[in-house]
C-alpha cells in the first residue's frame, strides 16, 4: 500500500489530507494557519499519522498546495491551488455530476476554474487584489451582527426580503450594514443581503471565465447553505457542494501526488 | 529676511525630496539590473545596455555619457511613438523617448494627476516634475502625441513645467482627410523643430540629403531590431525576454548610431548561440507572447515573474516591445515631398496603439505574432487605468479562442504588494500550458 498526502497551506487555515493509493481518504485534519504556517502544517501530518498508525516515512510523496505553499517544507513538491482544485473536483463531486465549473470562496481570495472532463484547467479568473468577494468578506460582516460565520448560513435562509447590500468592500460594507441596523432593519434579511451582494460579484467573474454547467462550490464557502442558495439564485443554475468542500484544495493536491508516481528519496521531515 | 530664510529651507526641502526620490528609483533599478546580471546564461553583448540603463538609472551619469557622443546637440523629450526620430535627427537635435515604468515616480504623478489616471502617465508626470532622470531635466522641449486621454491631459500638464507641443494624432487611420491632416501636422512639427535647433530662416531648414541620411539611420536601427526579431523566433529560445525588453528599453535614452553598433554586436553572439545549439531554457516550456500594455523598465514585475514560474517570452507585443521599432520607412521617390509622406505612412499606418478605432490591425497582428514566434499562451498585461486596452481584450480573447490560444488577463499597476497574488496566477497560466502541450 502506497500513501499519498496533500497539504492546503491556505491564507485562514491548512488543510491536509492523506490518501492511499486506491484514492480512499484516511484521514484528514484541519487548522488555523497562525503565524507559523510550516509548523502548523507538520503538526497536521504528524497527527494525522499517528491517528492511521504509520509513521511519516510511509508516505511516499507530499505535495502542497494554496497560498504559503512554498514555505511548507515537510512537502517534496507543490501545485497551485488552480490545478489541485480542478483535480479534487473530480473526486469531490456528487456522484454523477459532471463537473465544469468550480467556484472556490476561500478565506482571502475566490476563483472561478473552468475545467474539462478529465480535469484540465481549461480556463481560471481570479479575484483582485482587495478582500471583495472571499470569505473574509462574510467573516467581517458576520461580526458586525455579532454572529459566527457558522450561524449566518441557516439564519439568512429564514430571511424573506432580503435588503441590498451595494458595496463589495469589506470596509464599505461594514458601514453599509451598520446603517441599515440603525434603520431598523433585522439581522437575517441583512445577512441574506451580505450573501446575495458576494454572489453576484462572484458570478460576474464565473460568466467572464465562461462557465458551464455543472457547478461545484468549494473551499470554506461551501460551508454556507446561504451563500449556496444565493448562488443558485444569482446564477439561475443548480450549484452542487463538494462532499468536504474546505479539503477540496488538499484532496486535489494528494490525487496528483499519487498520479505523479515519481520516487521520492529524501523525506524531509524532522523527527522532533 | 525671515522670508528669504524661509525660502532657503523650502529650496533645500524641494532638493531634499529629490535627492531621496533619486535614491528610490536608483534602488529598484539596480534591482532589475543586478537580477539580469545574475543569470549566467546572459549573452555578453548585453552588458552596454545594463550598463547604459545603469548610467541612466542608478549612477546618473546619463548627461556625461550622451555628451561624448552628441557633441552639445540640443535635446527633444518625446513620448509615444508616433514622433518621427527622423526629423529631429535631420534637424541635428536628439530625441530621448520618455515612458514612465519607475513606482516611485508613480507615486509623485498620484499627486499631480487624478488617482484613476494609468500608472505610465502618473510615472511620466511625477519624472518630469522631479526632474529625475537626469535627461527629463535637461532637454527643453516636449512633444506630446494626443493618442490616449490620459497621455493628451498630461501633455497639457506638463506645459506648466516645459514647453510642450502637442501633436494631434488622427484616431482613424484608413481616411484620406486623416492622412491629410497628419501630414500637415508633421510639416508643422518639422518648422517647429527647425527654429528650435535654430535653423528657421531660409537656406538652413531641414534639407533632403539630411532627412535622407537620418531616415537610414533609423532604418539601420530598425534592421538590427528585426534580426533580433527574427533571431527569437528560433524554436531554442537564445535569449530571456526581459533581457530582449532591456535592449528595446534602453533605445529611448541612445542614440540611434551607438545603439545600432550595440544590438549588432548581440544579434551576431544569438546567432552564434543558434547555430551551436544554445539555448537558454530546456526546449519544451511554454512560449508566451506578452501583449497590451507596456512594461517599462524598471518595471518589470509582469516580465520576471512570467519567466520565473517557468516559461519564455517569445514576443512583446507593446509599444516599448516589438512594435517600436518594427516598421520602416518605405520612401519611393527621395524629394521632401516623397520622403515626408513615406515618414507620415510609417508613424501612423501600422501602428496598432489602441488608441486607434478600428483597430483591426492589431488582432491580425497578434495572430501573425502567435504563429510565427510559436506562441502557446498570451498573457494581456492591463495597467489600471488603461481602458483602451482592456476595452480590446474583448476582441482579441475571441478572435486567438477561435485559434486554441489561451489568453490570461493580468490587472495590476506598479505597486509590489500584489506580487504574490500575480505569481499564484501566472503560475496556474503556465501549469496550464505545461497540460496542453505535453497532451498534444
Amino acid at each position: 500500500m502506497k500513501w499519498y498526502a496533500g497539504i492546503d497551506a491556505g491564507s485562514t487555515y491548512v488543510k491536509a489530507v492523506l490518501i492511499d493509493s486506491d484514492k480512499k481518504i484516511h484521514g484528514y485534519k484541519i487548522a488555523p494557519t497562525g503565524i507559523d504556517v510550516r509548523n502548523t502544517a507538520k503538526i497536521l501530518l504528524n497527527e494525522i499519522c499517528r491517528d492511521d498508525g504509520i509513521c511519516f516515512e510511509d508516505i511516499n510523496t507530499v505535495m502542497s498546495t494554496g497560498y504559503s505553499r512554498r514555505q511548507i517544507d515537510v512537502a517534496h513538491e507543490n501545485i497551485t491551488e488552480i490545478k489541485a482544485h480542478a483535480a479534487g473536483a473530480l473526486w469531490t463531486a456528487p456522484e454523477g455530476e459532471k463537473v465544469r465549473t468550480i467556484i472556490d470562496i476561500g478565506g482571502q481570495d475566490s476563483k472561478v476554474i473552468v475545467i474539462s472532463e478529465k480535469g484540465e484547467v481549461k480556463n481560471f479568473v481570479m479575484n483582485d487584489k482587495c478582500a471583495a468577494g472571499t470569505g473574509r468578506f462574510l467573516e467581517a460582516l458576520a461580526r458586525v451582527l455579532e454572529l459566527s460565520v457558522v450561524e449566518i448560513g441557516p439564519l439568512s435562509l429564514k430571511s424573506k426580503s432580503p435588503c441590498r447590500i451595494n458595496s463589495t468592500c469589506v470596509v464599505f460594507a461594514e458601514s453599509e450594514v451598520i446603517s441599515l441596523l440603525a434603520r431598523g432593519k433585522k439581522p437575517m434579511d441583512i445577512i441574506a443581503g451580505v450573501h446575495r451582494s458576494l454572489a453576484k460579484r462572484i458570478s460576474e467573474m464565473a460568466r467572464k471565465a465562461g462557465l458551464e454547467s455543472d457547478i461545484l462550490l468549494a473551499g470554506g464557502g461551501g460551508l454556507n447553505p446561504g451563500l449556496v442558495s444565493a448562488f443558485e439564485d444569482e446564477l439561475m443554475m443548480d450549484v452542487y457542494v463538494a462532499c468536504n468542500p474546505q479539503l477540496n484544495g488538499a484532496i486535489g493536491a494528494a490525487l496528483i501526488a499519487g498520479n505523479s508516481n515519481k520516487p521520492q528519496p529524501e523525506a524531509r521531515l524532522k523527527t522532533d | 529676511m525671515n522670508k528669504e530664510i524661509k525660502g532657503r529651507t523650502d529650496r533645500n526641502q524641494l532638493q531634499g525630496r529629490i535627492d531621496r526620490f533619486a535614491r528610490g528609483i536608483a534602488r529598484s533599478s539596480e534591482m532589475v539590473l543586478t537580477e539580469l546580471e545574475e543569470n549566467p546564461d546572459r549573452p555578453n553583448n548585453l552588458d552596454y545596455f545594463i550598463d547604459l540603463m545603469r548610467d541612466v538609472f542608478v549612477r546618473n551619469r546619463w548627461a556625461e555619457r550622451f555628451m561624448q557622443y552628441a557633441d552639445n546637440k540640443k535635446i527633444i523629450g518625446i513620448y509615444c511613438m508616433m514622433v518621427p526620430e527622423e526629423i529631429i535627427y535631420a534637424a541635428g537635435a536628439i530625441p530621448v523617448r520618455f515612458s514612465g515604468g519607475s513606482y516611485e515616480a508613480s507615486c509623485v504623478g498620484d499627486e499631480h494627476v487624478p488617482r484613476d489616471t494609468c500608472p505610465v502617465v502618473k510615472a511620466s508626470v511625477g519624472s518630469m516634475y522631479m526632474g529625475y532622470p537626469s535627461p527629463c531635466e535637461i532637454c527643453d522641449v516636449l512633444i506630446v502625441p494626443t493618442t490616449c486621454d490620459a497621455k493628451r491631459k498630461m501633455g497639457e500638464e506638463l506645459s506648466r513645467h516645459k514647453e510642450v507641443w502637442m501633436l494631434e494624432v488622427p484616431h482613424i487611420k484608413d481616411n484620406e482627410d486623416s492622412k491629410r491632416k497628419w501630414l500637415q501636422q508633421l510639416y508643422g512639427l518639422k518648422r517647429n523643430i527647425e527654429k528650435y535647433t535654430g535653423r528657421g530662416f531660409i537656406g538652413s531648414k531641414i534639407g533632403r540629403k539630411e532627412l535622407d541620411a537620418s531616415i537610414r539611420v533609423i532604418g539601420r536601427a530598425q534592421y538590427e531590431a528585426r534580426r533580433l526579431y527574427e533571431i527569437r523566433k528560433s524554436p531554442m529560445p537564445v535569449v530571456s525576454g526581459r533581457e530582449a525588453a532591456l535592449v528595446f528599453n534602453a533605445y529611448c535614452y541612445d542614440t540611434a548610431p551607438e545603439w545600432t553598433k550595440a544590438i549588432s554586436r548581440l544579434n551576431d553572439e544569438l546567432e552564434t548561440r543558434c547555430r551551436n545549439g544554445f539555448s537558454v531554457c530546456k526546449k519544451d516550456i511554454p512560449r508566451i507572447l506578452l501583449a497590451g500594455c507596456p512594461s517599462v523598465f524598471p518595471n518589470w514585475k509582469i516580465p520576471f515573474l512570467i519567466e520565473e514560474m517557468g516559461a519564455v517570452i517569445v514576443a512583446d507585443e507593446s509599444c516599448t516591445g516589438d512594435r517600436y521599432l518594427y516598421d520602416p520607412v518605405g520612401v519611393t521617390e527621395k524629394t521632401m515631398t516623397g520622403m515626408m509622406t513615406g515618414i507620415a505612412a510609417r508613424y501612423l499606418m501600422p501602428c496598432v496603439c489602441p488608441s486607434f478605432a478600428p483597430n483591426e490591425d492589431r488582432l491580425y497582428r497578434l495572430l501573425q505574432m502567435s504563429e510565427e514566434f510559436g506562441v502557446d499562451g498570451i498573457i494581456y498585461h492591463v495597467l489600471k487605468g488603461c481602458v483602451i486596452y482592456d476595452f480590446e481584450l474583448i476582441r482579441v480573447e475571441k478572435t486567438l479562442k477561435e485559434k486554441d490560444i489561451p489568453v490570461l488577463r493580468i490587472e495590476t499597476d506598479y505597486n509590489p504588494e500584489d506580487i504574490e497574488q500575480l505569481r499564484t496566477r501566472i503560475e496556474a497560466f503556465v501549469e496550464m500550458l505545461v497540460t496542453k502541450k505535453t497532451k498534444t
